[in-house]
């Protein structure tokens, strides 16, 4: 036993007296801790979105969008001339012209050869263009060119007919919906649906966005189309938003789309509740009067009403009195059937909503959920190579053959060597919990149990660094080799990529890394409340592992010594 | 004390120790000298107990024993080639933690190791650093560290090697002063000079096998010779035959200077120079190192 605690007691001098070795085992990850802790300690930040909003009349502007017209070039004649006098210009800079000083409020231009093409004008009102849209857009889609090159350079493929006109003339641009008794465009809606969720930076033009997110100022755009509210408001047809994402690295672009899709389903959860509220109120003025959709009314009830006192005027004539009893009748079906639809409204209209809860009793963060991997990670560092250092350690001093005359055979000399690594690396876990608990106030649910598994993956990983010292002959060495093996390992253990998501083979390999068990393990007990029987089996594994390791170390280092 | 009879070991069919025969008496300080790779190692790791032989015999006190024996590892030191210490670890941490490792007692331990601070002269630097010491007071540590537990028999393997003259001859006293005290001693070396000062016998080992063995004076007797040097007037060869021949000398001509080489040339002086008197300018007598005899039997070897 003295001899156990000499050697003890001499290798803990030659760690704690070598500043080296101080920094790297012991210090380092402490430092890896701070580094990974500062990074998640504000994961919530907002993702910088980029937003380009087509949706808004700007004056003086001109919109392009290219039409297909059922009926082609004359077609778009008729529906032109059908609004007022329809101008004809020599050429395009004529047309553009009439277009920018208000001669016109729409041009048109034939597509095809340059030598065909012909360019019309009328002067419409916002009404009568909109009256052409409507008839354009069943029979043939529109499409919008965010600039003049871009429209005039697609005029030149076929079929298409290219109409330009000032945006305050564009049907449905920059309307407004009414939310929460609020009157929202399309930029206050994406405001007030993106706070706390992203971070909104508007740009003039795509091409301005796209240059944003390559250089990564921001880390996805969206593109809210013309007529982006209007959709919202009248639901003729489904709202499209285009989202450009930066895929060069996935889990930003993951990130990023999660985000826009979460903000952009409370906008329909918005727009869907507000237009139920409008509905339920239409019909609730339809049984007690008042404001339906803009008209005052006189409610069902009213009605009924009326027809009671009329049934009582009657009094004597039951041929009529049948026939008020046949409307007050009516009168109740349909009141009954607005209750019952209103119900079914209220039931229906949102039939799912996400009541999210965590198995661990409290909502995780980011930071709660990495400080399980950061601990098996500094086990796995601390704990291969202090096992190793101590070890070859011994050879480098010229020591073992010295040691080998003493009293203190090759058990004791690794028994001691164990006993002190893995006293380094619990103090060491154990400092790095409480840190992460009481500083970075990450989540713990069972802390007794976590130390029981941090103490057998010590075990296991120390086994790994005394196995790695029967192939190293100096410190130097061993370092490099701890380092060669525990670098890929740190890549199949789980912490940085989810075990489910590896091929299959991965998965297998990943079963033989002790250090998966004790992330596994740490993972169970600290975040999903999981007890001694859950995680039995994963501290049976790093125990056997220990053995299995420390068994082959030793008869390795003896073979090499004989 | 200890007898190693026939003793053999080989490496992947490559043979380090062929037959090795030797015996060292309680309190006598053996050397073995030879060349690099000759064995020297070897044997010392063998009668350690750090490696197993091929075959042979190993006897302690006239009892065979296998090395790696509790009761005969108890009873030897050593010394290892390359300086063997704890660097981070003070020169009386160094000695106590031997202490411990032997299981000496708590009481004993600190008094042995000031004891052997005093007589390795490293008493003043006991508290720093083994690491922050020259090469030569690491060295003195060392061999401290090999005699904590008082062992009878001390095994050395070229602990001077590498050690600056000062330091070297530093060693020599400790080793002399603990051969005095009567632990036998079992030293490698290939320093003549170290060999020829430090022990009553030595052993020349060459490819693993014991070639000659003896005291210095034997070894040097029976591989070397004198060498006496004269520049004569008029060297006539018939005089110097006349002269040579029958005391079993031999002359060369070297650099126009005569050279007479053989055993006990020192003692053939007087006669020398009565008979050659006055064509003698000049005489110079050099008595045969060890070093000499070493170098002339290697050369031997190797033809």
């Amino acid at each position: 036993m003295k001899g156990w605690i000499a050697l003890i007691s001499k290798d803990w001098k030659l760690i704690f007296r070598n500043r080296l070795l101080l920094i790297v085992l012991i210090v380092y990850p402490f430092i890896i801790m701070g580094v990974i802790g500062a990074a998640f300690y504000d994961t919530g930040r907002p993702v910088p979105l980029g937003v380009v909003n087509l949706d808004h009349v700007d004056k003086g502007e001109i919109a392009w969008v290219g039409a297909w017209p059922g009926g082609g070039w004359l077609e778009m004649q008729r529906l032109m001339r059908a609004g007022g006098p329809v101008k004809s210009f020599n050429n395009q800079a004529e047309a553009l012209s009439a277009l920018q000083e208000e001669g016109v409020s729409m041009v048109a231009l034939t597509s095809g050869q340059q030598s065909d093409r012909k360019w019309i004008g009328a002067d419409l009102s916002r009404d009568e263009v909109a009256d052409i849209f409507s008839q354009l857009q069943p029979s043939a889609s529109l499409k919008d060119y965010d600039t003049e090159q871009e429209a005039l350079k697609s005029a030149g493929d076929g079929s298409e007919v290219l109409l330009g006109l000032r945006t305050e003339y564009y049907p449905f641009l920059g309307e407004t919906l009414w939310l929460d008794g609020q009157n929202n465009d399309s930029s206050s809606l994406l405001k007030r649906f993106a706070e706390d969720v992203t971070e909104i930076v508007e740009y003039q033009s795509q091409a301005a966005a796209g240059e944003a997110l390559r250089k990564g100022r921001v880390d996805a755009v969206i593109v809210l189309p013309r007529g982006f509210v209007h959709d919202l408001k009248t639901l003729d047809r489904i709202a499209e938003i285009e989202v450009v994402l930066d895929q060069s690295n996935l889990v930003k672009a993951e990130f990023a789309e999660t985000n826009i899709r979460g903000f952009l389903s409370r906008i329909n959860e918005g727009v869907v509740k507000s237009k139920m509220a409008a509905v339920a109120a239409g019909l609730y003025s339809l049984v007690g009067g008042g404001d339906f959709f803009g008209t005052q009314i006189t409610g069902l009830q009213q009605i009924r009403d009326n027809l009671e006192n009329i049934r009582a005027a009657l009094a004597g004539n039951s041929q009529l009195q049948e026939s008020v009893d046949t409307g007050i009748e009516l009168a109740d079906t349909v009141i009954n059937d607005i209750e019952d639809a209103l119900a079914y409204l209220r039931g229906t209209a949102l039939p799912i909503q996400l009541d999210v809860t965590s198995i661990a009793g409290r909502p995780l963060s980011t930071k709660d959920a990495v400080v399980p991997s950061l601990i098996g990670l500094s086990i796995l560092w601390t704990g291969v190579l202090c096992g190793a250092i101590l070890m070859v350690g011994e050879d480098e001093e010229g020591m073992s053959q010295r040691l080998r005359l003493t009293d203190m055979g090759p058990f004791a000399l690794m028994g001691s060597k164990l006993l002190l690594a893995t006293a380094i690396v619990f103090a060491q876990s154990i400092a790095m919990l409480l840190v992460a608990v009481a500083i970075l106030g990450a989540f713990a649910s069972h802390i007794p149990l976590a130390l029981l598994v941090i103490a057998a993956a010590s075990f296991a990983c120390i086994g790994i660094g005394l196995l790695i010292a029967a192939f190293a002959r100096q410190v130097a060495g061993a370092v490099i080799l701890s380092v060669l093996i525990s670098f890929p390992l740190i890549f199949m253990t789980g912490a940085v990529f989810p075990l489910s998501q590896m091929p299959v083979f991965m998965q297998w390999i990943a079963r033989a890394v002790p250090v998966t068990y004790a992330i596994e393990a740490l993972s169970g007990v600290m975040l999903r409340a999981q007890s001694i029987a859950d995680v039995g089996w994963e501290i049976g594994v790093l125990l056997a592992f220990g053995v299995a390791l420390l068994t082959v170390g030793s008869i390795l280092l003896k073979r090499r010594t004989a | 004390m200890i007898s190693v009879e026939n003793l053999c070991k080989e490496f992947n069919g490559i043979k380090a120790l062929d037959r090795v025969t030797l015996k060292i008496e309680k309190g006598e300080a053996f050397g073995l000298i030879g060349p690099n790779g000759a064995g020297k190692t070897t044997l010392v790791r063998i009668l350690t107990g750090q490696i197993a032989a091929s075959s042979g015999e190993i006897r302690f006190e006239g009892a065979a024993i296998d090395p790696r024996e509790r009761s005969y590892r108890l009873r030897i030191g050593l010394v290892p080639q390359e300086a063997a210490f704890y660097g981070r670890l003070r020169a009386r941490e160094n000695l106590e933690l031997i202490g411990s490792l032997y299981g000496m007692p708590r009481s004993s331990i600190s008094d042995k190791a000031g004891e052997l601070l005093d007589w390795s002269g490293l008493m003043p630097h006991a508290e720093r650093q083994v690491r922050l010491f020259s090469k030569g007071m690491q060295q003195r540590l060392s061999l401290a560290m090999g005699l904590m537990h008082q062992p009878d028999f001390l095994y050395l393997d070229e602990p001077t090697s590498g050690l600056d003259p000062e330091a070297r001859i530093s060693l020599w006293d400790l080793i002399l002063r603990l051969s005095a005290q009567g632990t036998a001693i079992m030293m490698t070396t290939h320093n003549m000079e170290e060999a020829d000062h430090l022990f009553g016998r030595l052993a020349v080992l060459v490819d693993g096998a014991i070639r000659e063995e003896g005291t210095p004076e034997d070894i040097k007797a029976l591989l070397g010779s004198d060498r006496l040097e004269l520049k004569l007037r008029l060297p006539d060869a018939e005089v110097l035959d006349r002269l040579c021949g029958p005391l079993d000398l031999t002359w060369t001509m070297e650099d126009e200077r005569v050279v007479i080489t053989g055993n006990r040339v020192s003692e053939r002086i007087p006669q020398i120079v009565m008979t050659l008197g006055p064509d003698i300018l000049n005489l110079q007598y050099r008595e045969v190192t060890l070093e000499d005899a070493f170098l002339r039997f290697m050369g031997q070897v190797r033809r």
